[in-house]
């Protein structure tokens, strides 16, 4: 440092070096000012802005329109000249759905079987996951393919042999052999487990519901990417592969697993397949989110003989679509952070 | 080096056990230097022990993805081999000692073979989706890649956009999915709320005939112009497709070392050959994930129109149905197959060491 700068204390720990030749600010703006690369990046910037604002809109706007939608009454909908904002301000439309549709009752179902799977196929997908990254073992390659075989067959190739399956459960089953499973051996009888939580706890438990194979890729991806050196040293400090995986690794992929968990909390929430493959008694209904939007309300069901049905009847159901999805926005608000948080900072390389 | 401790430790146990049994005491001197004794003793000692060492570790990867091993012996393959079964073979029912009983009979691959030649629906609706996918997946991946990178740079309200651009991830499935698709009201079709202009979002953004009067002056063919007024026109659809996509790209872009950049930048390289010469070499496994991943979420959408065909025949015959499902499978490995083959030409993989 120059001598004869003036160095002036500013406080106990800042100081702050005057020399003549400083440049003022506004000169220092007017210098860059006059540059073309200035220009280019602040036009780069706009366009960007712009076209992030664009696409933001193309996302939101069928929400916004539903969102209106749904305010207005049957004469607002088939009126030409009413766009966004509705004349006659109405909440008939979501008081029919809440109240014939069972809202609040498919609500509570929804929210059980989502939370459930979700927790458990998070769980699941962790240990399937760290096993399949960190271990050499005999068929571990041979695991992964099952895991991708199981993210790419269509669920619906199985639809028929799932219904059947959980209707008379058994396991090592095949029942067109008329084989007999394990737990008709020892029990006598086979289980009937359709209209109930447990076929779908069952397959989220064993790593094979929906989308699972996406979840278990992204643990072990994540997992590839912790560093085997803080596994050894826990190993050298005496703890064994279970006590590392619950006290090392696990509080160290909460960010992934948050990430999972949204996925898998609302994807299970927004499922019309599963729920209508396992829940088939039609007499004591077990209603479920997609029963919201496939049936109208009666009430409103009276102007189906009138015309502009098709539109009105379309407004309806998207309606019933802001009811299904009100409780995962209200969830994303809260944890959108955590959700690219998690996926950011997981390091997930090819 | 750490291994070596461990299996020192290991030694160590095993030593006791040998006095135990009444062998040559082993003084703590000579597990110091274990490498000697080894290659005095036999090689048999130290790889009995390098393989328990091993088949501890083995254990613990069986025992971690014990569930998954235990769903797929004992539930999933007997479902994948009854599935089979099924699409093989026809449902008859009949009486054995006064009981009503049913089994599937055996019919040479009829519902395979008919699938072909009785009607044409299924293949007609099998290229279409096959089409649709040649379509999309290409759209797709550039657009998450492009997203993603913009949303990887500094700029004004990027936490805004970000938490808006993974919306569809959440919400656009499933059941929204299927809302979406038979929504008249905000797809151009209907038209039930007009947002004053006439057209809405998403769709019928933009006219053929607008398209081809800024391509005509350029001289390109009509293909890639019905391609681009397409891709614009269900650009709302190929920003829901994308959520997911778009989240792996950006994990992968924020795994490139930041230090890569900076030597770039001081050798004065734009911000164009740095794209080209170090984001997307780095980023091209991802491109492959996602490739594979786009074909599979494309052909397994429940909005899909093959899908869509074969779940018409299911109501009526569920046997048929999956016969052509499985047709339906074997066409998605092969196309996946094709797409990594051809994506994977391109493919870096930086050197980890």
């Amino acid at each position: 440092m120059d001598a004869n700068r003036p160095v002036i204390k500013e406080s106990k720990n800042r100081i702050r070096v005057d020399y003549e030749g400083k440049i003022s600010l506004k000169e220092r703006l007017l210098s860059k000012v006059k540059t073309f690369n200035t220009w280019i990046k602040v036009i780069v910037n706009i366009f960007r802005f712009i076209l992030m604002l664009g696409v933001s809109y193309v996302i939101l706007y069928p929400f916004f329109a539903r969102i209106a939608g749904s305010f207005m009454t049957r004469e607002d909908v088939l009126d030409a000249t009413v766009s966004l904002i509705p004349k006659n301000f109405t909440l008939d439309t979501y008081k029919y759905i809440i109240i014939e549709n069972h809202y609040f009752e498919a609500l509570w179902h929804t929210a059980l079987v989502a939370l459930m799977c979700a927790l458990i196929q998070t769980l699941v997908a962790c240990l399937i996951g760290y096993g399949l990254a960190k271990f050499k073992f005999k068929g571990n390659t041979l695991i992964m393919g099952a895991v991708v075989f199981s993210m790419i067959i269509p669920h619906k190739t199985l639809q028929l042999a799932f219904t059947q399956h959980f209707t008379r459960f058994d396991l090592l089953t095949v029942q067109s052999w008329n084989m007999k499973g394990i737990i008709e051996l020892i029990f006598g009888s086979t289980l009937e487990l359709t209209d109930s939580f447990w076929p779908l706890f069952l397959i989220s438990l064993c790593g094979l519901a929906f989308k699972n194979g996406l979840y278990i890729y992204l643990m072990r991806q994540f997992f590839k990417g912790v560093p085997d050196e803080l596994e050894e040293s826990a190993y050298v400090d005496g703890s064994g592969v279970y006590r590392t995986f619950f006290q090392i690794i696990l509080p160290l992929s909460i960010p992934m697993m948050i990430t999972i968990f949204l996925f898998s909390f609302s994807w299970q929430w927004t499922d019309q397949f599963y729920t209508s493959l396992f829940w088939i008694d039609d007499i004591e209904k077990f209603y479920m989110m997609p029963d919201i939007y496939r049936n109208i309300p009666d009430t409103l069901e009276q102007y189906s003989a009138l015309a502009g049905w098709d539109i009105y009847s379309n407004v309806i159901q998207n309606t019933a679509g802001i009811l299904i999805i009100l409780p995962l926005v209200i969830m994303y608000l809260f944890c959108q952070r955590y959700l690219v948080q998690g996926i950011e900072r997981s390091g997930i390389v090819g | 080096m750490d291994e070596k401790i461990l299996t020192a430790a290991e030694d160590n146990s095993e030593a006791v056990a040998d006095t135990q049994a009444g062998e040559a005491y082993v003084t703590p001197a000579d597990l110091n230097d274990a490498a000697v004794i080894d290659s005095k003793t036999g090689l048999l000692r130290t790889k009995r022990k390098r393989v328990s060492l091993d088949s501890k570790r083995a254990r613990a990867g069986y025992v971690f993805t014990l569930p998954f091993i235990l769903g797929v012996i004992l539930i999933y393959i007997p479902i994948l081999l009854d599935s089979i079964w099924f699409s093989l073979g026809d449902l008859k029912q009949g009486y054995e000692n006064g009981n009503a009983v049913s089994w599937i009979e055996w019919n040479n691959f009829k519902h395979y073979i008919s699938a072909f030649t009785d009607s044409k629906g299924f293949v007609v609706s099998l290229f279409e989706g096959i089409q649709q996918l040649i379509f999309e997946v290409p759209a797709v991946i550039v657009f998450s890649l492009f997203i993603a990178v913009v949303l990887n740079q500094k700029m004004l309200g990027r936490a805004v956009f970000r938490a808006i651009f993974f919306v569809p991830v959440i919400i656009a499935t499933g059941l929204m999915e299927s809302i979406n698709a038979q929504d008249a009201v905000t797809s151009s079709s209907g038209g039930g709320i007009n947002d004053g202009t006439g057209s809405s979002a998403g769709a019928g953004i933009v006219s053929t005939l607008d398209i081809e009067r800024l391509f005509a002056t350029m001289e390109i063919g009509g293909e890639l112009v019905t391609y681009v007024v397409e891709l614009v026109n269900n650009v709302y659809n190929i920003i829901n497709y994308s959520g997911v996509q778009m989240l792996i790209f950006l994990a992968g872009l924020q795994s490139i070392s930041p230090a890569i950049y900076e030597a770039c930048q001081i050798e004065g390289a734009t911000g164009w050959e740095t794209f080209w010469k170090i984001t997307f070499p780095m980023i091209s496994p991802m491109i492959l994930v996602n490739a594979v991943y786009t074909v599979i979420d494309a052909f397994t959408r429940t909005e899909n129109v093959t899908m869509k065909f074969i779940q018409g025949v299911y109501t009526n015959r569920p046997y048929y149905a999956t016969a052509m499902y499985w047709i339906y499978f074997i066409v998605i490995i092969l196309i996946i197959a094709a797409v990594a083959g051809i994506v994977s030409t391109f493919i870096f993989y930086q050197r980890k060491d």
